[in-house]
């Protein structure tokens, strides 16, 4: 489904990501990993086609996107579920509009639209706050309202940028209950966190990056320890020289 | 609703004061742009009747037969330089008589049509005409006299009026068009700034609508919507107070011009010269939006 072939992305002198290869297979749930500045957003909007990188290709259903033109792009990425940290939601629609908004831009007829917006919400457990602005509803609760409107155009892949970066632990394990939910119904799912314990609990395939780089890039089912301790240690020393 | 007009509505009730500075800077443009019609079509219109009514009369002898006057009427007719001839017999010169004497009915009760000569009545195609034309027809047989449009006062004078009729339809229409120019522009360019500072408040809502495969059109159609909205509303209520104020003030009009058609008498062809009227300014609307809207989101886009 996605196959990144030695990818290169820099911003002027900085490098972001430097020769990332790796394959994800339809109904994959991958992480990507690494500490803040690792290359993880940066690789996520190359693959949206919001950058294009300096050297390499990605492979999206066998068409290299790196070389699409721009008017084509709006296709690609209707085909691309997108979450983010920050939510992004339409501040002044209700919950079913930010949901519909995302019908209207791939152009589903309007009829189809009650069904599939109902299904979602249900889907996420926002049935009962469709018509609710998100000022009125929780940080979780904009994150299901991000992860409806990904969802509910049918993607061939989610892309997920931190989706649980600015929740609880508690909220955010829901939100992963549901990313799992979604995933077992044959979502392919790339998601970029750098929270350990979420990886550790979802025993998913994991690609980790370092200084833009891939480090580890294997179907684990556990962040291996000696990372964790290695990183927990790096941690440490950080904290000792600040 | 569609999507778009939804969307470009709660643009519109989210900033009330951005959309009514738009709409009033755009009724006051088609305002006056329809008041400048209106006086374009009547000083067009008494010009027009000035051009076009008899400039020349040929009185005729009382001894010429139908055929000479026939023959003559025929003649004059196939001259380039003559628009139209028209015959007055006896009879009619005294009902004009009449008519023009009607507040004064013992005037007309004293004379018979035999006191009143048969005359032709000649318009001209320019005025630089006239000499020539009078010349000719003096030396005529059975033309008595020639008449340089007696009802007006002289020769000079419907010279006179005529250029300066003329001069005044020249004012209304340059300086007239000149204005609606530099109104129409205004309005543009604060539809311009009003449509640009729309774009950069929605920036946020642009970038998620671009980032979840919005095309550029579908991002572009709400804002481009909202610009026609102002200017359609601009347009209705622009054309709506000045053809409140032509009917208010259409039988004084009406009755100081007196014969000359300023406006039109008929009620139907008053409606159709608005309809029209609101037709070429709902085009210039739509286009004004349109360029207008379109040039913000380029720019906006570029920045």
């Amino acid at each position: 489904m996605l196959e990144v072939k030695q990818v290169t992305k820099s911003f002027g002198d900085i490098v972001a990501l430097k020769d990332v290869s790796f394959k994800v297979d339809d109904g994959e749930f991958v992480f990507i990993t690494g500490q803040s500045g690792a290359g993880k957003t940066t690789l996520l909007r190359l693959i949206l086609r919001d950058l294009v990188p300096n050297e390499g290709e990605i492979l999206f259903d066998g068409v290299d996107i790196s070389k699409l033109p721009k008017k084509k792009v709006p296709k690609l990425r209707q085909n691309i579920g997108v979450i983010f940290q920050d939510f992004k939601v339409l501040n002044d629609q209700t919950v079913r509009e930010n949901v519909e908004i995302a019908l209207a831009v791939v152009g589903l007829p309007r009829q189809e639209w009650e069904a599939r917006v109902d299904h979602v919400l249900q889907l996420v457990g926002l049935s009962e706050r469709a018509d609710l602005f998100p000022s009125q509803l929780s940080g979780g609760e904009l994150q299901r309202v991000s992860m409806a409107r990904a969802l509910v155009v049918n993607p061939k892949i989610i892309l997920a940028d931190e989706p649980t970066g600015n929740l609880d632990w508690e909220t955010a394990d829901k939100i992963m209950d549901l990313f799992e939910k979604i995933n077992k119904e044959g979502k392919t799912i790339l998601m970029a966190t750098h929270h350990k314990l979420i990886i550790d609990k979802m025993k998913k395939r994991v690609i980790e990056l370092k200084a833009g780089t891939v480090l580890r890039s294997d179907k684990e089912t556990k962040s291996d320890e000696a990372n964790v301790k290695s990183d927990s240690h790096e941690a440490k020393k950080q904290k000792t020289n600040n | 609703m569609s999507i778009h007009l939804k969307t470009a509505w709660g643009h519109i009730r989210r900033v009330p004061f951005q959309a009514l500075a738009a709409i009033f800077v755009l009724s006051i443009t088609f305002f006056v742009i329809t008041v400048i019609s209106v006086l374009t079509y009547a000083s067009g219109k008494a010009l027009q009747y000035f051009e076009t009514r008899p400039q020349i009369i040929a009185f005729l002898k009382d001894e010429a037969t139908p055929e000479e006057v026939t023959s003559l009427e025929e003649s004059l007719r196939s001259d380039v330089r003559i628009s139209d001839v028209n015959y007055i017999s006896k009879e009619e010169a005294l009902e004009i008589y009449k008519k023009a004497t009607s507040d004064n009915p013992l005037l007309s009760e004293l004379v018979s049509p035999s006191i009143f000569p048969a005359s032709l009545e000649l318009s001209l195609v320019d005025l630089s005409f006239a000499e020539d034309v009078i010349n000719e027809v003096k030396k005529l047989e059975i033309v008595d006299q020639v008449g340089f449009t007696a009802s007006l006062g002289g020769e000079d004078t419907l010279t006179d009026v005529v250029n300066r009729l003329r001069t005044i339809t020249w004012y209304i229409r340059i300086g007239g068009g000149a204005f609606a120019i530099l109104l129409a522009s205004t309005s543009f360019l604060v539809l311009i700034v009003i449509i640009g500072m729309r774009m950069t408040t929605r920036r946020g809502e642009v970038e998620i609508l671009d980032l979840i495969g919005a095309t550029p059109g579908f991002i572009r159609t709400p804002i481009i919507l909202e610009a026609v909205i102002y200017s359609l509303i601009g347009v209705l209520v622009g054309w709506l107070l000045a053809f409140l104020l032509v009917l208010y003030a259409t039988p004084t009009i009406i009755s100081y011009f007196g014969e000359i058609p300023v406006l039109p008498r008929d009620t139907l062809q008053l409606f159709m010269l608005f309809g029209i009227i609101l037709g070429g300014e709902f085009l210039m609307g739509l286009i004004l939006a349109l360029s207008g809207s379109i040039l913000a989101v380029s720019r906006v886009k570029t920045r």
